[in-house]
């Protein structure tokens, strides 16, 4: 009995212990929890904040009261479930003090990045299309506010004719290239670089291309050049930015080096192809067929495959 | 016995009971501990309800024909344009329809329609057009009697050179070479729960027009206007899950191509035996791509561990009808080995990534990726009939090239301070190929990257680092089997080795409403084992951008910058060591600028962009017959100027007033003098440099309809 008295009151004693022990940590962490919510939620931030451009944010899908998901839907913590619990921020704060700040967006704000992002991916994580994490945006620490204007209803980065100068901003060289002679119409507003990558993560290479390779990504509108053809042109299969620039180039058809040189870099057979062509060969000399017009593609204009059974040498 | 034992059990229920019920109390969101946001009421939110939608009415003037500015955006003839456009939405508990029109009388339109009930379904369609305006200053003999087939003006007289082509002139006919794509949208989504999520998308894009090809015969060609009609479908499947941590995602894809114009007939230009007149060459056969994947991540409580995988599998297919080996009956040909290819790819595709912190301020990223493409296809014996004129008398093997590319990456980062982050990486990259000169090949990628927040106003992001591209052997027998020079190393299966570095700065001085941003990139390439071929390039570029908001009302921006690519390549017109040198120097300078005004009169903004760019291709020839010479440069210059003036009336009026500039000049030897008949050998389109000056005067007004109300939330 001795021993069951004692094993009681030591399990009691655990069982105490356990129970408390938690509680008074919870207790704890409720006393550390940092900055409470608002007592009106939106009601208090718009008190301060109700200028239009803070207020298009309801003419956006993040203001939509009737889905659940959306930051106003019922229960949700509308402005704070981004910028975070405002009650101190909200509070008095005395004459000359800074008022305690919130969660802050885009590129000038203090708050970290993976704070921002952190909150976006509470619950764009899914629609992220799985692959932020290890992205070369995550690896570059780029905000998910660097490019999205959350708050208004005609996001930039949402629209084919404006998104361009939302990436060339960081992506200059690439915004240089895409105003040489010859390029894909960005200029015009009428191609998108998500056209061909992916800003969220792909889970391919930090190109982020919208299919699973390059060439898959250049097959959603060229799918003429996908094949298999009965002759094929190997590096076509391959990879066709071993051939194209596909940003920008000086050259017709956006190839990184003038003909016949360009296809001379790779093919020395004896005989035509491996003939210097010299300026004496221009229109005002002896207009030669390897250097003017279309060059090589004058007699083998089926570089990208040929379905022809004498076309072996892509000319037919 | 067992009485002594309930305590215990009792006990551990409990503490396991209070402990979970603990942990769950720690995890749920604070708030709930706060606040009820269920009590918020957000009687100040002005939630929208009802419709509103704003229209536009234009005209433009285009003062000059020109194909190249009137590319992609319909603008490519002189004459007065009237143009529409507009967008509206109706929202209405969370009911949303919303429509989109941009340029609907020009060949640019586009028209959106999109809508749903957020949170539950979604749909759109879609309708826009592509103009692709390569040249207007081209002619042609040939005439298009059917899609696949051009037939030369009656009584063409037929030569040997284009010199002797005595009706030419009077046979030519204009022949603008240009098309356009048209792109049909739908699709939608469906959430079936809070974790499934279903869509489909479809695509249907349409191509028509005239391209240029070219028409070989043996020593002489023929550059053709082809008349293209094709199709593509592309759909695409797939349903999401997501829960907690993990997201998953199933999706087909399908692609296919069809050709309404499978292949091009013309008659020859040139001289040819009586009855073998006849030309004929493929178009781009049919095809159809299939893809099943499955992707998804999982996210680990432990040091912020995330994984995402991808898997693809998918299979591509082509089986148009072979054309015979010649049109030409009087020309004896062997008998098809096939009537069609049954060409077959398969490809897979394979990814992980890891990330992690495992420790304070760390980070760790590893990445796996396989990518491969199987071809098929039957290897086959063919016996070619070269350009419809005589049979080779050989027999060749076609090459279904395949590839294998794995893709190794590890790299890692470290906040050393809190405003200095360092990382580094690497990479590696193995290529196996089959039917090709390299079997075998592998890169090493190591690089570091130094991200430094140096004050409140500087921050510098700069990498560097260096590859090697190495190869088990060059097989000369492959090489010689194609007829190459032994010594001949293509650049993209050639050893390399390559440096590069790239500086990103940004500047925003204190106090000071002035933000500066500079980039600069270079990247060395050294192919140091090739004799002949690619062997050596180099790319740099800067470029600097200033912005200044000069007031609320009024900001400047003005920006510059410079590619130069320059290249080096060897050859050898003995079919020996290298006795000819070319050096390529593409230089490309942009230099732009621009302004908003807000509010410049009452209700009245102007916005003013800018933009001057100077491409210049420089190439010289050094050969141990003539030394050294130059082409003349190949260079062009774009001016640009687009100024708006928007005027608002009222809330429901606005008037935009547009002035477009543009100012194209170009020399290209490879067109520049060159007339259909220039080329003794060649009877061109005679396209000519582009050189225009368009300007465009444009008005609209924009009229708003409705207003979407404030609703009750």
């Amino acid at each position: 009995m001795p021993i069951n008295m004692k094993s009681r009151r030591f399990h009691k004693l655990v069982t105490l212990l356990l129970v408390c022990t938690p509680l008074t940590i919870t207790a704890l962490s409720a006393d550390d929890a940092s900055p409470e919510y608002s007592r009106k939620g939106a009601d208090t931030c718009i008190g301060c904040h109700d200028e239009q451009a803070t207020l298009d944010l309801f003419h956006t899908r993040h203001g939509v009261p009737s889905d659940p998901r959306s930051p106003f839907g019922r229960g949700q913590l509308q402005c704070e479930a981004c910028h975070g619990p405002g009650s101190d921020h909200a509070g008095r704060v005395r004459r000359g003090e800074e008022r305690p700040p919130v969660i802050r967006f885009g590129k000038d704000s203090e708050t970290d990045v993976l704070v921002q992002n952190g909150k976006c991916l509470g619950c764009h994580e899914e629609s992220a299309d799985f692959a932020w994490h290890g992205s070369g945006h995550d690896d570059n620490q780029v905000g998910c506010a660097d490019c999205h204007q959350v708050h208004n209803a005609h996001d930039p980065v949402r629209a084919t004719a404006s998104q361009p100068e939302v990436c060339f901003d960081c992506h200059q060289q690439q915004h240089a290239q895409s105003l040489k002679p010859y390029s894909h119409p960005f200029d015009e507003g009428k191609m998108d670089c998500s056209g061909c990558h992916n800003p969220h993560g792909t889970g391919t290479t930090n190109t982020l291309f919208v299919r699973q390779t390059l060439n898959d990504t250049c097959y959603e509108c060229h799918a003429e050049k996908r094949g298999p053809y009965l002759w094929e042109h190997a590096p076509v299969v391959e990879d066709c930015s071993s051939c194209h620039e596909p940003h920008g180039s000086n050259n017709p058809g956006m190839v990184s080096l003038r003909g016949p040189m360009l296809c001379q870099t790779c093919h020395s057979q004896a005989g035509h192809p491996s003939i210097p062509r010299e300026a004496d060969g221009l229109a005002d000399a002896a207009p030669s067929p390897y250097l003017l017009a279309r060059n090589c593609l004058n007699c083998h204009t089926q570089v990208h495959g040929s379905n022809h059974p004498s076309g072996s040498k892509l000319m037919r | 016995m067992q009485l002594p034992l309930r305590p215990i059990i009792d006990s551990k229920i409990l503490s396991s009971l209070f402990v979970a019920a603990t942990l769950a109390l720690s995890y749920m969101p604070a708030a709930n501990a706060q606040v009820d946001p269920g009590e918020w009421k957000c009687e100040f939110c002005p939630f929208t309800s009802g419709y509103d939608a704003e229209v536009d009415v234009g005209a433009a003037y285009v003062s000059d024909d020109a194909a190249r500015f009137g590319n992609a955006n319909g603008y490519d003839e002189a004459g007065a344009y009237v143009d529409l456009g507009g967008e509206g939405h109706y929202a209405n508990d969370g009911y949303q329809l919303n429509w989109f029109a941009e340029d609907l009388g020009l060949a640019s339109r586009v028209f959106e329609i999109d809508g749903g009930h957020q949170g539950s379904y979604g749909f759109y369609l879609g309708y826009s057009e592509l103009p692709y305006r390569l040249f207007d200053t081209t002619s042609t003999v040939y005439t298009a009697s059917a899609p696949d087939s051009l037939t030369l003006p009656s009584g063409w007289v037929r030569a040997n050179q284009t010199s002797g082509f005595t009706n030419l002139a009077s046979s030519l006919v204009p022949q603008n070479i240009e098309s356009d794509r048209k792109n049909f949208t739908a699709g939608g989504h469906f959430l079936a729960s809070s974790n499934f999520r279903f869509y489909a998308d479809y695509r249907h894009l349409e191509r028509d027009g005239v391209d240029m090809v070219s028409g070989a015969n043996f020593t002489q060609a023929s550059i053709l206007p082809r008349v293209l009609d094709n199709e593509t479908d592309l759909i695409d499947l797939g349903v999401g899950y997501s829960n907690g941590p993990l997201n998953l995602s199933l999706a087909w894809l399908g692609s296919f191509f069809t050709n309404n114009v499978t292949s091009l007939t013309w008659e020859n230009a040139f001289t040819a035996p009586a009855g073998e007149e006849l030309r004929r060459m493929a178009q781009e056969p049919d095809n159809d791509f299939q893809q099943l994947s499955l992707s998804g991540s999982y996210r680990f409580n432990a040091y912020a561990t995330v994984i995402a995988f991808s898997a693809s599998m998918g299979q591509g297919g082509q089986n148009d009808s072979l054309l015979p080996y010649t049109i030409n009956p009087n020309i004896a040909a062997a008998a098809l080995p096939k009537t069609s290819l049954d060409g077959k790819v398969d490809t897979s595709n394979y990814a992980v990534t890891l990330t992690a912190n495992p420790l304070p301020k760390t980070r760790i990223k590893l990445a796996y990726r396989y990518d491969e493409r199987d071809n098929q296809t039957a290897q086959v014996p063919w016996s070619r009939v070269i350009v419809d004129s005589f049979a080779s008398g050989e027999t060749e093997l076609n090459t279904p090239y395949s590839f294998k590319r794995m893709q190794l990456n590890a790299s890692g980062s470290y906040d050393l301070f809190d405003d200095l982050r360092v990382s580094a990486g690497y990479d590696r990259t193995d290529l196996d190929r089959s039917f090709q000169e390299v079997a075998s090949q592998t890169e090493d990628s190591g690089w570091a990257r130094v991200k430094w927040q140096t004050t409140e106003w500087l921050s510098v992001n700069a990498k560097g680092g260096a590859s090697s591209r190495d190869i088990d052997r060059y097989d000369t027998t492959v090489a010689a089997g194609l007829g190459q020079n032994p010594l001949m190393r293509k650049y993209n299966l050639a050893y390399r080795y390559r440096e590069f570095g790239e500086l990103m700065a940004s500047i925003s001085p204190m106090n000071l409403p002035v933000s500066v941003s500079l980039s600069a990139l270079w990247a060395d390439d050294s192919y140091t084992r090739s004799t002949l071929g690619m062997t050596g390039s180099t790319t740099t570029h800067w470029n600097l951008e200033l912005n200044w908001a000069v007031s609320a009302r009024a900001s400047v921006y003005v920006f510059g910058g410079e590619e130069t690519i320059e290249a080096d390549q060897a050859g050898s017109e003995a079919f020996a060591g290298p006795d000819w040198f070319a050096n390529h120097e593409d230089d490309f300078l942009i230099l732009g600028g621009g302004l908003q005004l807000a509010k410049l009169w009452d209700n009245t903004d102007l916005r003013l962009d800018y933009t001057h760019t100077e491409g210049d291709t420089r190439i010289a020839m050094t050969t141990s017959a003539s030394g050294r010479s130059q082409f003349p440069s190949i260079d062009t210059t774009l001016e640009s100027l687009r100024v708006t003036v928007n005027h608002k009336r009222s809330e429901k009026l606005e008037l935009d007033l547009s002035l477009r500039y543009e100012s194209f000049d170009s020399n290209d030897w490879a067109i520049a003098g060159v007339e259909p008949d220039t080329i003794p050998t060649v009877l061109s389109l005679g396209a000519n440099p582009y050189d225009y000056d368009v300007w465009v005067l444009g008005l609209s007004i924009r009229y708003r309809i409705g207003a979407a109300k404030p609703a009750t939330p």
